[in-house]
C-alpha cells in the first residue's frame, strides 16, 4: 500500500487551504474535547489511585466546614491498627494576587512522612520541616507555577484567616503523583490564629487495608453522642465525596466535548463530500484504468483519516503542551491533583479524530467508488 | 484466421434502462478485429459507438451475446475481476484526456503501473520509456495545466501504453484537438499499431481519421451497417478481413 502514499499526499495538497482549514478545525475540536475530558478523567484516575489507600479521613459529621477538637488525636492514636495520625487545617491563602490561588494546608509535622510516603519527601527536607516552625513543603507544579525555589521566603495572604503567614520553603514534594499544594506547620497557624484547639480534620493511617472498615467504625463509635460527632471515610470515599461537588461540571464538560466532536464531524463530512464530488471524474477514470472500487475507497478514506489524525495529534499536543506550560490547572481539582492530559484521554481523542475521518468520508467515498463507470464516463469523457 | 482474432464480438446487444424506458444501444452486433489492426468505429451520435467500445474495453457488460478479447471471455467476470483484467489488457484514451491534474506527466503515466507488481525503479523506467515514445521525454515533471491539448493527449496515450496492454481503446481521441494536433495523435496511434503491433480500436466522428486506419466499422442506431478498409489497408500496409454482421 505504500506505493499509493504519494497519491494520498498529492491529493491532500490539491487544495492546501482547505486541507489546512480542515486540519485546524479538527485540531481545535480535539483540543477542546481533550481539555474538557481531562478534568473528569484525572479525577477518576485519582480516585482509582486512592482505592487501595491505607488512609482514612476523619472529619466533623456536620460537614467539612465544621472543625473537630484537637483532643481527638490522642484517642485516635490509641485505636487499634492506627499507625499514624496527622491533624490538618485549611489555610486557603493566596500568593500576591487574588488569582494566585492554590491549596495550602497546615499540618502537624511529626508524622507527615509516615502518613504520605508516596509524596516523596526527602529526609533532608522533612528534617527541616520538623525543625523550623515556618517551614513549608511545596508541590512541584506550584513551585513551577510561581517560579519558587527552595530557600525562598513566601508570604501567603489570609482569606479565611485575618492574617498572613510568612513561610520558608524547605523542600519540594515528589513521588509518582505529587500533590500540587503547600504544606506548612499547624503549630505556626494555631499560634497566629490564637486557636482554641480545633482542627479541620484528621488523617489516619492504618496498618493494612483490611483494617480500614474496622477503624472507620471504631472512630465514629468513639465520638458518637459527643458535641462533635465524626464521620470517617476511606481516602477514596473522601475524595469521591469532595469531587461530587464538581460532578455537574464534569458532566457538562464531557457533554460539551462530545457536542464539539459531533459538530466538527458534520463539518468534516461536508468538506469530504465536497472534495470527493469535485474528483468524481478522476475517480471514474481511475476505475476505468483498473483500480478496484475497494482500492479507491481505501485511498479516499486514508486521505480523510490522515487529515483527521493530523488534526487530532495537533489538538492533543496542544492540550498536553498547554497543561504543561501554563499549569493553569492548579485549582481545577482542588488539593487533590494536578490537571494533565491522561493517556486514556489522548487515546480517546485520537480515536475520536480517526472516527471523524472515517465516518465523514465513508458515505461520499463509497458512493464515488461504486459509481457505475459507464454513467461516470458519460459525464466526463 | 481464427487464431489471429484479437477482438471477437458475437451477436452483442446492449439495452439500458433509463427511468422506465428501455434504450436499445446496440442490437446483435458481431465483428472480429485481427491482432495488430488499427480499427475505427464510426457513425452518427447515438449510434452506439461508445457503447461498443465500452463493451470491448470491459467497462460495460452486454445484455446478450459474447465479447472476447485476446481469447479472454469477459462476459462472466465479476467487477473486481474485470478491473484487474482491464489493468492488464486495456489501454484507455479519452476525448478530454482525463489526466489527474495534481499529478505530473510522469506520475499520470505511472498511475496504471501502481496496479502491477513492478518495483519503483521499474515503474520509473517503464513510464519514462512510454513518455519518450510519445515524444514527451522532456515534459516528465510538467503538470497537465502546463501542457497543450495535444501534449496532454500524448501523456494520456503514454498512460494507455505503459502497461503494454493487449489492446488500446480510444474514444474520440482527436475530438478536442485542432487539426494539426489531431494529425499528430493519429500518426502516433498509427506508429503504435505498425511499429509495436498494437491492436487499436478508436471511436471517432472525424472523417480525416479514415485515412489512418486499417479498418472502419460503421454503426447506425445500434446496428453495424457495414465495414470497409481504411486508408492504411488501401496502402497495402494492413491485412484485415472486414466482415459485416
Amino acid at each position: 500500500m505504500m506505493k499509493y502514499a504519494f497519491l494520498v499526499a498529492k491529493n491532500l495538497m490539491r487544495s492546501k487551504r482547505r486541507t489546512l482549514l480542515t486540519i485546524s478545525s479538527i485540531a481545535v475540536s480535539i483540543f477542546v474535547f481533550a481539555a474538557l475530558s481531562s478534568v473528569p478523567a484525572v479525577a477518576r484516575q485519582i480516585l482509582g489511585d486512592t482505592a487501595s489507600s491505607l488512609r482514612i479521613a476523619c472529619h466533623n459529621k456536620a460537614g467539612l466546614a465544621y472543625p473537630i477538637p484537637e483532643a481527638y488525636r490522642s484517642k485516635i492514636v490509641a485505636t487499634p491498627h492506627v499507625v499514624a495520625v496527622v491533624a490538618e487545617s485549611w489555610f486557603g491563602g493566596i500568593y500576591h494576587d487574588v488569582n494566585d490561588q492554590f491549596p495550602n494546608l497546615a499540618v502537624d509535622p511529626e508524622q507527615v512522612q509516615a502518613m504520605w510516603p508516596d509524596w516523596g519527601i526527602s529526609d533532608e527536607a522533612y528534617s527541616q520541616f520538623t525543625k523550623i516552625r515556618t517551614a513549608a513543603l511545596v508541590g512541584p507544579e506550584t513551585m513551577k507555577r510561581f517560579r519558587l525555589h527552595v530557600g525562598q521566603q513566601v508570604t501567603l495572604r489570609g482569606t479565611y484567616y485575618p492574617f498572613n503567614v510568612t513561610l520558608n520553603i524547605v523542600g519540594v514534594m515528589g513521588g509518582k503523583s505529587p500533590p500540587n499544594f503547600l504544606l506548612f506547620r499547624r503549630d505556626y497557624l494555631s499560634e497566629a490564629a490564637h486557636d482554641q484547639g480545633t482542627v479541620d480534620n484528621m488523617w489516619v493511617r492504618v496498618d493494612q487495608s483490611s483494617s480500614v472498615p474496622e477503624v472507620i467504625a471504631s472512630l465514629d463509635e468513639q465520638f458518637a453522642n459527643s458535641p462533635a460527632e465524626t464521620q470517617s471515610e476511606s481516602e477514596g470515599a473522601f475524595l469521591g465525596n469532595f469531587m461530587n461537588n464538581y460532578k455537574i461540571f464534569f458532566q457538562i464538560a464531557q457533554g460539551l466535548g462530545l457536542i464539539v466532536i459531533f459538530t466538527i464531524g458534520l463539518v468534516a463530512a461536508n468538506t469530504a463530500a465536497m472534495s470527493i464530488r469535485e474528483r468524481r471524474a478522476e475517480i471514474v477514470v481511475m476505475r476505468a484504468i483498473g483500480f478496484t472500487s475497494r482500492t479507491i475507497l481505501a485511498l479516499l478514506l486514508a486521505e480523510s483519516m490522515l487529515i483527521a489524525l493530523l488534526g487530532g495529534i495537533i489538538g492533543c499536543g496542544t492540550a498536553y503542551a498547554l497543561f504543561k506550560i501554563f499549569s493553569f490547572n492548579a485549582n481545577v481539582l482542588g488539593p487533590f491533583g494536578t490537571l494533565a492530559l491522561p493517556t486514556s484521554v489522548a487515546i480517546e481523542a485520537l480515536g475520536a479524530a480517526a472516527t471523524i475521518g472515517f465516518l465523514s468520508a465513508f458515505v461520499p467515498a463509497r458512493s464515488a467508488a461504486q459509481r457505475n463507470i459507464v454513467e461516470g464516463l458519460r459525464a466526463v469523457v | 484466421m481464427a487464431e489471429n482474432r484479437m477482438i471477437e464480438v458475437d451477436r452483442v446487444s446492449r439495452v439500458y434502462l433509463r427511468d422506465q424506458f428501455e434504450v436499445h444501444a446496440l442490437h446483435e452486433v458481431s465483428l472480429q478485429i485481427p491482432a495488430g489492426t488499427f480499427a475505427a468505429i464510426m457513425g452518427p451520435s447515438g449510434s452506439g459507438k461508445t457503447t461498443l467500445l465500452n463493451l470491448i474495453a470491459g467497462i460495460d457488460q452486454p445484455s446478450n451475446g459474447r465479447v472476447a478479447v485476446g481469447g479472454d471471455e469477459i462476459g462472466g467476470l465479476t467487477e473486481n475481476e474485470l478491473a484487474e483484467w482491464r489493468s492488464r489488457h486495456i489501454g484507455l484514451v479519452f476525448q478530454f484526456y482525463n489526466l489527474i491534474p495534481v499529478l505530473t506527466a510522469f506520475e499520470n503515466v505511472e498511475l496504471p503501473l501502481l496496479l502491477t507488481h513492478l518495483s519503483k525503479a521499474e515503474r520509473r523506467e517503464h513510464a519514462e520509456i512510454a513518455l519518450r515514445l510519445v515524444g514527451l521525454a522532456d515534459r516528465l515533471d510538467h503538470y497537465p495545466r502546463q501542457l497543450s491539448g495535444g501534449q496532454e493527449q500524448r501523456v494520456a496515450i503514454a498512460r494507455a501504453i505503459v502497461t503494454d496492454p493487449t489492446i488500446i481503446v480510444a474514444d474520440e481521441p482527436t475530438g478536442d484537438l485542432d487539426a494539426r494536433s489531431a494529425e499528430e495523435i493519429l500518426n502516433l496511434l498509427v506508429e503504435l499499431s505498425r511499429r509495436f503491433h498494437k491492436t487499436i480500436v478508436m471511436v471517432t466522428h472525424d472523417h480525416r481519421a479514415e485515412r489512418y486506419v486499417d479498418l472502419i466499422y460503421r454503426l447506425d442506431k445500434g446496428v453495424l451497417i457495414g465495414s470497409e478498409p481504411g486508408g492504411l489497408a488501401a496502402d497495402g500496409k494492413a491485412a484485415v478481413e472486414p466482415r459485416a454482421s
